[in-house]
């Protein structure tokens, strides 16, 4: 009994080892196992904050991705948006044919990223990173996520120039939903937050807090996009109210924006043309 | 000896927060992935009782083991590798140093291709089981091996660097 006890505290080591290597052994083929399953739980008290620290440092490196990504599906779902589309319901259409009402469509998108922009000039423009290369054409129609930023005005290969809603001789056709009423937006210099809606006669009830969407009487723009809310009625000057409108856009952090494309603006603009030279 | 404990404490720490941080996040062309944690067990002062050491592989194992979800397998490669340590460096000195006069090879001792082959044994013998616990199975061991190889010249490569950029070398 004396020597086997010598023998074994002479040789703990070997059995140590030998014990250890067993339980991992053991661990391994049980794999499958509830113990396992157990011990998978157990062991996500500790490595479930290393994780979530893991990826609170890391996910900052994806946002480019997945900005991108997210900008894909806004367009896809902007694309479905009615606005786009202009129903041939009224046309001829044969007995046969009821089921599929024709949509026509007028207005597509793609996405660009701001890569300059001013608010505090009174010529404010904006620079985006697409161009004629990416078939940006002058005169699209340029929208943030919340709403109107401008339109395009120059182009040259790789980017183009957006002349925002900031620009003194910026002009879009807006309406007063709650009305039923037309009106033009203009802006003032210095302030980046509002533009004021002109040319809606005074006799007629604004309230504050009344949305302001586009006409989609240009072409340029698709019909009932935001673009502010009346922040404040001033009808002490002339036979029109001055309507000072938020701007639904935040000019100050731009950073995607989406670039409207008119399939037939060639073929409107053409008409438009004839109108003129007669 | 207390300078030593923290020391080496502190080598676990740095060296398996490396290892969940960066390292499991590694894949060099797409199969490789370094184990680097062991080089805290290669540093291991031998001063320690053996006992000691197979404890403390084997938690070493079981923590890296528990973020991979493979429990035992590291447990088992880091056993064996401290296990192996003091016969693999008897036979690369050809049995010219007894067991009780082993001392851990630095940089400043040894020629750096001795420390690269002698790491690249170590490495190997840990990867090696690694790869055939986690598959458990010896079809495909082509491939097996393969990834071991890689892995381990990949860990061989990070060690040796990390042993020349951290060790203090005296200049004669």
């Amino acid at each position: 009994m004396e020597n086997l006890l010598e023998f074994f505290r002479k040789n703990f080591k070997y059995f140590l080892f030998v014990v250890l290597e067993l339980v991992c052994i053991v661990l391994i083929y049980n794999n499958m196992s509830y113990p396992h399953f157990k011990l998978a739980k157990a062991s996500q008290v500790i490595t479930g904050p290393v994780y979530t620290f893991r990826h609170a440092v890391v996910r900052h490196f994806y946002y480019a991705k997945e900005n991108e990504d997210l900008a894909e599906q806004n367009i896809s779902l902007l694309r479905e948006n009615s606005n786009n589309f202009f129903e041939e319901s009224d046309t001829v259409i044969s007995v046969f044919d009821t089921t599929s009402s024709k949509k026509k469509r007028i207005y597509d998108y793609t996405f660009a990223h701001v890569i300059h922009n001013s608010t505090y000039k009174k010529y404010n423009y904006i620079i985006i990173d697409k161009g004629q290369k990416d078939g940006i054409t002058p005169d699209m129609a340029v929208l943030s996520s919340r709403g109107v930023v401008g339109a395009v005005s120059n182009v040259s290969e790789n980017f183009a120039s957006v002349i925002p809603l900031l620009h003194a001789d910026s002009r879009l056709s807006a309406r007063l939903p709650s009305i039923n009423q037309i009106g033009t937006i203009v802006w003032e210099e210095g302030d980046p937050l509002h533009s004021y809606l002109v040319d809606i006669p005074q006799h007629l009830a604004v309230n504050i807090g009344d949305s302001v969407l586009t006409s989609g009487y240009s072409n340029v723009f698709p019909k009932d996009i935001l673009i502010g809310t009346v922040s404040e009625i001033d009808n002490s000057q002339t036979s029109f109210l001055k309507i000072q409108v938020e701007l639904a856009t935040s000019f100050n952090n731009l950073n995607t924006v989406y670039v409207v494309k008119n399939l037939y603006k060639d073929e409107l603009d053409t008409l438009k043309a004839s109108f003129k030279n007669e | 000896m207390n300078k030593v404990v923290i020391e080496n404490l502190l080598r676990f720490v740095v060296l398996l927060l490396l290892q969940f941080f960066v390292c499991n996040y590694v894949h060099l062309f797409g199969l490789f992935n370094p184990n680097i944690y062991i080089l805290a067990l290669l540093l291991l002062p031998f001063e320690m009782s053996s006992s000691l050491q197979y404890l403390i592989a084997f938690a070493t194992g079981g923590v890296v083991d528990l973020f991979l979800m493979t429990y035992g397998v590291h447990a088992a490669a880091s056993l064996l590798l401290v296990f192996a340590r003091p016969y693999v460096l008897m036979a690369l000195t050809a049995g010219t140093v007894k067991q009780e006069n082993l001392e851990v090879p630095m940089p400043g001792q040894k020629t750096w291709q001795w420390l690269a082959v002698y790491t690249f044994i170590m490495a190997f013998m840990h990867q090696f089981a690694v790869s055939l616990l986690e598959v458990f199975s010896f079809s495909r061991f082509y491939m097996t091996l393969f990834v071991a190889i890689g892995d381990t010249i990949f860990t061989t490569l990070l060690i040796v660097a990390l042993l020349y950029i951290f060790s203090p070398v005296k200049k004669k």
